[in-house]
């Protein structure tokens, strides 16, 4: 589940654990580094996103969370 | 044993640090007056308003060329809907020019089109607009900024799960510190109280995404907030009137307004009278006053409903990308760019979302106070007023002018320290906290959904009094379950299960308006009832806890 935590990035400075809302990361118990915990709490806010100084996450947004969309071309007239 | 580790004292206390909580804080701190912000998150990013918003509603007769009167009238009319003592918008409205200074000189640019302010959006064809458009992705840093300057202190990750009171006024309020695994309590000793929690989010299904419990329009963390002042005896208003919101399907996120197109059936018929084309002007307000459409075309077949912005010009598209990273949206903006999915060539579904507390809530004066004495309350979790950002900072501002001003006389409590209900609380807290083989906290609040939406849904679906007899009478045995199997072994997951338990309460207050209203009125459909009385509409229902159980009374709306 979201977000994800790009190891080779990450210097575990907390920020995220520090900063998302709703706590979806914890510190592990032995290295005290962010953990994705709670993933399927996350809003996708894109706080964790947006302060992460590494550039160490990103949300993958669940399957059941797809934004709907047509062609418009295909919104005309006679084209029930 | 859990146990309260420290006891601080403050003028203020202020619970939750969003929009209004840091206002408040603001506000005090210019007079001097020390204040402790309890936030469940941290306040930097927490809340509705975490990444941004973009509509500020404000009253300046000099640019908006319109008087008071015919400004309230606008806003009935539209997203706002008749739910106000129109005394307090008064109130509201006579503050908001300054409020909406002073966060253009403290840096959240009120102005970004130039020199003047503009007016944008949620608006009627050749009627009066109401909202500056305005950039405010960095508006809680800036807010927390201030804030700290003023001298607030800052308890982040401390949810308030219960308030204190005696004789009739509040004396405090019990924090958790959810940092570490293992929970820790804190009892604030306060002059004051101002409950400043958001709006009440996870009562109902998800509309859309049923199986996902926090895919929510609104900030899913603010859920049963203000269910710790109703229990000390805090009036609620409103309760019966589902309010739902709108916007993209299945990724629900507020900020609908933001988006410059023309809400159109799938055979390219627009749906509302208001737009033929896309209008960055205006917008497409025809959710904001046919609030069921989007469920209603999907009940009735001719769905479903897209939102076309193909036909605004690449300036305009532009301007809405630019409008969407000042609203906050850049988590939907990445996903639309990674997924391909183009507002210049692309219509997206738009659906409606489940009913949430929000302008439904605690009652207030216009004061801000409620009717337990130095208790107050700022922002979405008002019950007779409802004004999303512009509410939360002028309503964060004038309660904590008022409550200022109360504290300058009140003495704190000495009995607060011995309060039985710390003790009787913390022994709960502990039990959920070591249960055995117990069952987690999302088993209860997917149950306390199903009975909402069984019992208790929103149009086009029925209440009577049969189903919210017997949809009361479930809640009560799901409150006894839930005491009796939640098992929370750490404090994260504590945290929501008392987020449910209050759920519940608030849940139950819900039904309890809903049953007293025997008519029907917007989306509040009684089949029992089926009229909308004539004087009814002028008076509105309050739950008040007494003895420990929800009741009644009816009172008159307060017009201006
Ligand atoms: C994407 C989006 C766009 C929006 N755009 C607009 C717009 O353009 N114009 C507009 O008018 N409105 C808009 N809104 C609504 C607006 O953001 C809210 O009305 C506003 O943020 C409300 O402020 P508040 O202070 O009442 O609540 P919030 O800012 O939500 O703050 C509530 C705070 O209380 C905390 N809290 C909750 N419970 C507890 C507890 N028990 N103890 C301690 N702390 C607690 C929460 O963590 C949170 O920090 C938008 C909302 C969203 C989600």
């Amino acid at each position: 589940m979201p977000p994800l935590i790009d190891q080779s990035r990450c210097i575990g400075c907390g920020v995220c654990m520090e900063i998302c809302p709703m706590q979806v990361f914890r510190p592990n118990k032995e290295t005290r580094r962010p953990e994705v915990t709670y993933g399927d709490e996350c809003w996708h806010c894109n706080s964790c996103v947006l302060d992460c100084r590494q550039q160490a996450l990103s949300l993958r947004i669940p399957a059941p969370f797809m934004m709907l969309h047509v062609n418009a071309s295909e919104l005309e007239p006679g084209r029930r | 044993m859990l146990n309260v580790q420290r006891i601080l004292d403050t003028d203020i206390l202020i619970v939750g640090g969003g929009i209004a909580g840091l206002m408040a804080a603001i506000c005090a701190g210019e007079q001097g007056i020390a204040t402790i912000v309890a936030e469940k998150a941290h306040v930097r990013r927490s809340g509705s308003g975490a990444t941004g918003n973009d509509h500020f509603l404000c009253f300046m007769p000099e640019i908006q060329k319109i008087t008071l009167k015919e400004m309230i009238n606008e806003m009935m009319a539209g997203q706002v809907g008749p739910w106000h003592d129109t005394l307090l918008t008064k109130v509201f409205l006579e503050r908001t020019a300054e409020m909406v200074h002073r966060w253009h000189s403290w840096g959240i640019n009120m102005k970004p089109f130039g020199p003047d302010y503009v007016y944008m959006g949620h608006a009627f064809p050749d009627r009066p607009r109401m909202y500056v458009k305005y950039d405010g992705h960095n508006q809680k840093e800036i807010l927390v900024k201030k804030a700290k300057e003023n001298g607030a202190l800052f308890l982040n990750h401390h949810p308030v799960t219960d308030l204190l009171a005696e004789d009739g006024r509040v004396t405090g309020a019990l924090l958790m510190d959810v940092r570490e695994d293992e929970p820790r309590f804190t009892l604030v000793r306060a002059g004051a109280v101002i409950m400043a929690t958001g709006c009440s989010t996870r009562l109902y299904p998800n509309s859309m995404t049923p199986a996902m419990l926090f895919n929510s329009g609104f900030c899913p963390s603010c859920a049963g907030g203000m269910a710790s002042a109703y229990r000390i005896g805090a009036r609620l208003v409103n309760m019966e009137h589902p309010y739902t919101h709108a916007g993209t399907r299945y990724f629900a996120r507020c900020g609908k307004a933001t988006w410059i197109g023309v809400y159109k059936y799938p055979d390219g018929r627009p749906i509302g009278p208001f737009v033929r084309r896309p209008d960055r002007e205006i917008g497409d307000n025809t959710s904001d006053v046919w609030k069921s459409v989007f469920a209603d075309l999907m009940a009735n077949g001719t769905g479903p409903a897209y939102l076309d912005c193909t036909e605004a010009s690449p300036e305009d598209l532009e301007f809405m990308r630019q409008g969407m990273i000042s609203e906050g949206l850049t988590s939907q903006l990445d996903y639309m760019d990674r997924e391909g999915i183009d507002p210049a060539r692309h219509a997206v579904e738009f659906g409606r979302y489940e009913p949430l507390l929000f302008g439904r809530g605690l009652e207030i004066d216009e004061t801000g106070s409620t009717n337990i004495k130095g208790l107050y309350v700022a922002g979405d979790p008002i019950g007779n007023f409802r004004s999303g950002i512009a509410g939360a900072v002028t309503w964060g501002w004038i309660s904590a002018e008022n409550a200022s001003r109360h504290v300058k006389e009140a003495e704190l409590s000495e009995r607060a320290r011995e309060d039985p209900l710390i003790a009787a609380r913390l022994a709960l807290y502990e039990k959920l906290l070591r249960r055995e083989n117990g069952a987690p906290w999302q088993e209860f609040n997917i149950a306390l959904q199903q009975l909402m939406n069984d019992y208790c849904p929103p149009a086009p679906r029925v209440r009577s009094e049969t189903l919210l007899r017997a949809g009361l009478k479930y809640m009560g045995d799901l409150r006894a379950h839930a005491l009796r199997d939640m098992a929370a072994p750490n404090s994260h997951t504590l945290m929501r299960g008392l987020e449910v338990l209050d759920l519940v309460d608030l849940g139950e207050a819900v039904m309890t308006a809903a049953r007293e209203r025997r008519e029907t009125r917007v989306q509040h459909i009684r089949s029992d009832c089926p009229f909308t009385s004539l004087s009814d509409g002028e008076k509105f229902i309050n739950v008040e806890l007494k003895n420990g159980r929800p009741v009644t009374s009816w009172r008159r709306r307060r017009m201006l």
